[in-house]
């Protein structure tokens, strides 16, 4: 199984932290622009170059809107859990105070929402929520930065998944 | 109603322009929207689908031989070859299956851009022949039929009625 990405979003859809697995020239935390400039993105192909940056932006629009739909059609208890496209499968879990947890991997996954309840519950809750000097809220895309946890979600998804 | 359209919720027809053409509820299982709401749930799906294909992961094409020394430091020359996806012998294609803890949607796109929405229960099975059917069955009574205006709401007694008894015959 191969993670390619992995965002958590508040509950103001901003993207607080964004994590790449890809082969990338940096492959580090969010937040680093450099990647946009590294050349690695194609320029050909009548493809424009997208930061890392957009994509978390498109992430956050698609999950947005297929969670409404979703809510729209089978009721406020349902939930939107993943989609799968001939390429890949991205899986969403929301926690009760919105924060969106969403990573994309592989065709061959099985169900990730157990995972991402565990990062959740072990990690995120474990070294960000109760960290006190972590900002509750993230004006302006400030982020997760957390080395006890970007360690730790490093080793789960490199370990676990 | 019997079970016997067990597993299939409804069935909607977006065209090219991402409009909606047509809507049709077998059984009951989801929640009853207004046409307004359909048409806007077309519309903001027709975009969404475009945007799940453009986010795509992208896997640079690594170097054939990478040097050690820029390989340990994370730190490797632009390819120029570009990149490839996932499954480069696939094509791309945009959301193809949908979950949630009440039903499955299923998107079938044909080759002139129409997408076809099935919505079903979880656990039903082989979807993509019920929607392959339906497929067929559109492109026999629906495009085959004279009177029908191409990318306009289908109004087609016909499709119609083939439909719910092929829906109702399938065990």
């Amino acid at each position: 199984m191969v993670v390619y990405s992995f965002y958590i979003f508040d509950r103001h859809a901003e993207c607080i932290y964004k994590r790449r697995w890809l082969p990338r020239p940096t492959s580090t935390v969010g937040k680093s622009r450099s990647d946009t400039v590294s050349g690695a993105a194609p320029t050909g192909l009548g493809q424009t170059v997208r930061s890392t940056d957009d994509d978390s932006k498109l992430v956050f629009g698609t999950v947005f809107s297929l969670r409404n739909m979703v809510r729209k059609l089978g009721g406020e208890d349902d939930n939107f859990v993943s989609f799968t496209t001939s390429q890949y499968k991205l899986h969403y879990y929301e926690t009760p105070t919105n924060t969106k947890f969403v990573m994309l991997t592989d065709l061959k996954s099985p169900s990730m929402r157990i995972a991402l309840q565990q990062i959740y519950i072990n990690l995120f809750v474990e070294y960000v929520v109760k960290n006190p000097l972590s900002p509750t809220e993230h004006p302006g895309g400030v982020g997760v930065n957390n080395e006890l946890f970007e360690e730790s979600l490093e080793q789960f998804v490199v370990r676990a998944l | 109603m019997p079970d016997n359209t067990r597993g299939v919720f409804s069935l909607i027809i977006i065209n090219k322009a991402g409009g909606l053409i047509y809507q049709r509820e077998f059984q009951s299982g989801l929640r009853n929207l207004s046409t307004n709401d359909y048409l806007v749930l077309a519309g903001t799906f027709h975009g969404v689908h475009a945007i799940t294909r453009s986010i795509t992961p992208k896997i640079p094409i690594s170097q054939p031989a990478p040097s050690p020394a820029t390989s340990s430091t994370g730190i490797t020359a632009p390819a120029a070859s570009g990149y490839s996806y996932p499954n480069p012998g696939v094509p791309v294609s945009g959301l193809d299956y949908l979950e949630t803890d009440k039903f499955r949607m299923t998107c079938f796109q044909t080759l002139t851009g129409t997408k076809f929405l099935l919505f079903t229960d979880p656990l039903t099975g082989s979807v993509d022949t019920i929607i392959q059917k339906i497929y067929e069955l559109y492109a026999d009574y629906v495009m085959k039929n004279p009177f029908y205006q191409i990318e306009m709401p289908v109004r087609c007694e016909a499709f119609d009625r083939h439909l719910g008894a092929w829906l109702r015959g399938r065990t």
